[in-house]
């Protein structure tokens, strides 16, 4: 893992420009609020990052009528509880930047989003799936041999943006040395309107071969047709033959779930470049 | 893009008022706890449901009936607010659900992708408790 460090720093650096504007129905005021623009890590979450924007647009709404905040793009409204670069693959990959997002206080879509109350929220919800990851990789040992301390490190990398705080700690979890190596493959796959799949997936065959991205799609997707789709991994599209391990181990987010975004495909045209 | 936004904030309204916050996919009464066939009853399974082991924890009330049948489009919120219905427990209060007495499941994951991965003998226990037990 270690020659390959540098990946896991611009995995880490990727950040998207964001334009946040008030919804229409909420401005209260007679002047019409400035947009917020902010470039947001990919590996954050939004409510770790909005509370500036929050403050900014709250000044033009009926203070009243303040509901729990969310965020919307096209129609589409944005669980929190995802994160950043993860909706921005699934949503906005083919949106011109910066991604136009709506800010709402009000008319909460409770069928579709989960509530935030505080970044406490967030941060259980993260080490929670942590621990999954840690379930599916290690049978939980590595996580359950942690500190409190430990836990809170990598909490705090995230929320602060330290990679080298949190990698200290990570390294532990994507340990896969010798014996070590993971049980299953912590992934999730997404696409649009439908329910995330996640499937138990080994990184090697029963004979010691190493499985590859292509491997793991078609043994998890049903129909699943590289012709017709986009597999887009922290706004990449990897080769279809990287072994799943190696993008385990460097492209996993810091819930250390693999988040495989699957998009239909009108836009292959760009496939001549390289 | 304001156009297009109206038209879901009205559909989410009125979903949001009439329905408890279950889902309305195919499945018996929200009401009534699902029917349910305790696996030992049938030998055949349907793939389209999943059997789950309901254990309490911390001091939450037991169930007398811990064993169900649970279609695997449900989702975790689903079976909390389940729960909570039969344990009379108040629908405000909170119900945490924990898998491998480790870690809790975003309420809206669905069974079946949990009893995929982290189901054994043909069944996912469910640990459920009214304060956050492990983690």
């Amino acid at each position: 893992m270690a020659e390959d460090r540098e990946v896991l720093r611009e995995v880490w650096e990727g950040k998207i420009p964001v334009c946040f504007q008030l919804a229409q129905e909420d401005i209260y005021t007679v002047d019409q609020p400035d947009p917020f623009f902010l470039l947001v890590p990919r590996l954050s979450y939004f409510p770790l990052v909005t509370d500036k924007v929050v403050k900014h647009l709250s000044k033009h709404i009926d203070r009243d009528n303040q509901g729990e905040v969310w965020l919307e793009y096209e129609g589409q409204a944005l669980k929190w509880h995802y994160p950043i670069g993860l909706l921005f693959d699934l949503y906005g990959s083919k949106a011109d930047l910066p991604w136009n997002l709506t800010v709402h206080f009000q008319n909460f879509p409770e069928e579709e989003l989960l509530h935030c109350p505080s970044k406490d929220a967030v941060e259980s919800h993260f080490m929670s799936v942590i621990k999954e990851a840690d379930a599916l990789k290690h049978r939980g040992q590595a996580v359950n041999n942690m500190q409190r301390k430990d836990h809170k490190t990598l909490w705090n990398g995230v929320m602060n943006d330290k990679f080298d705080q949190f990698w200290s700690v990570n390294k532990k979890l994507m340990e896969t040395s010798g014996e070590d190596t993971f049980k299953f493959i912590p992934f999730r796959v997404y696409q649009a309107d439908q329910v995330p799949l996640q499937k138990l997936f080994k990184p090697t065959d029963d004979s010691g071969e190493v499985l590859t991205l292509r491997q793991l799609l078609e043994s998890s997707v049903s129909h699943f047709k590289e012709s017709e789709s986009r597999v887009m991994i922290q706004g990449v599209e990897p080769d279809l033959e990287t072994p799943v391990l190696w993008l385990s181990e460097h492209l996993s987010y810091p819930d250390n779930f693999l988040h495989i975004c699957l998009l239909s495909s009108p836009s292959k045209v760009l496939e001549s470049e390289s | 893009m304001s156009e297009g936004l109206e038209v879901t904030k009205n559909e989410c309204l009125t979903q949001e008022k009439k329905e408890p916050p279950l889902n309305s996919e195919p499945m018996t009464h929200d009401d009534k706890p699902p029917k349910s066939t305790s696996s030992s009853s049938g030998k055949q399974k349907n793939p389209s449901k999943v059997d789950i082991l309901l254990k309490h924890a911390g001091d939450a009330p037991i169930m007398s009936k811990r064993k169900w049948t649970v279609d695997r489009t449900k989702k975790i919120s689903w079976v909390a607010d389940f729960i909570k219905k039969y344990i009379k427990s108040d629908p405000s209060e909170s119900l945490f659900l924990y898998v491998n007495q480790s870690f809790a499941p975003a309420p809206d994951t669905d069974l079946g992708s949990i009893f995929d991965c982290f189901g054994s003998d043909g069944k996912l226990v469910l640990h459920y408790c009214r304060t956050q037990a492990w983690g």
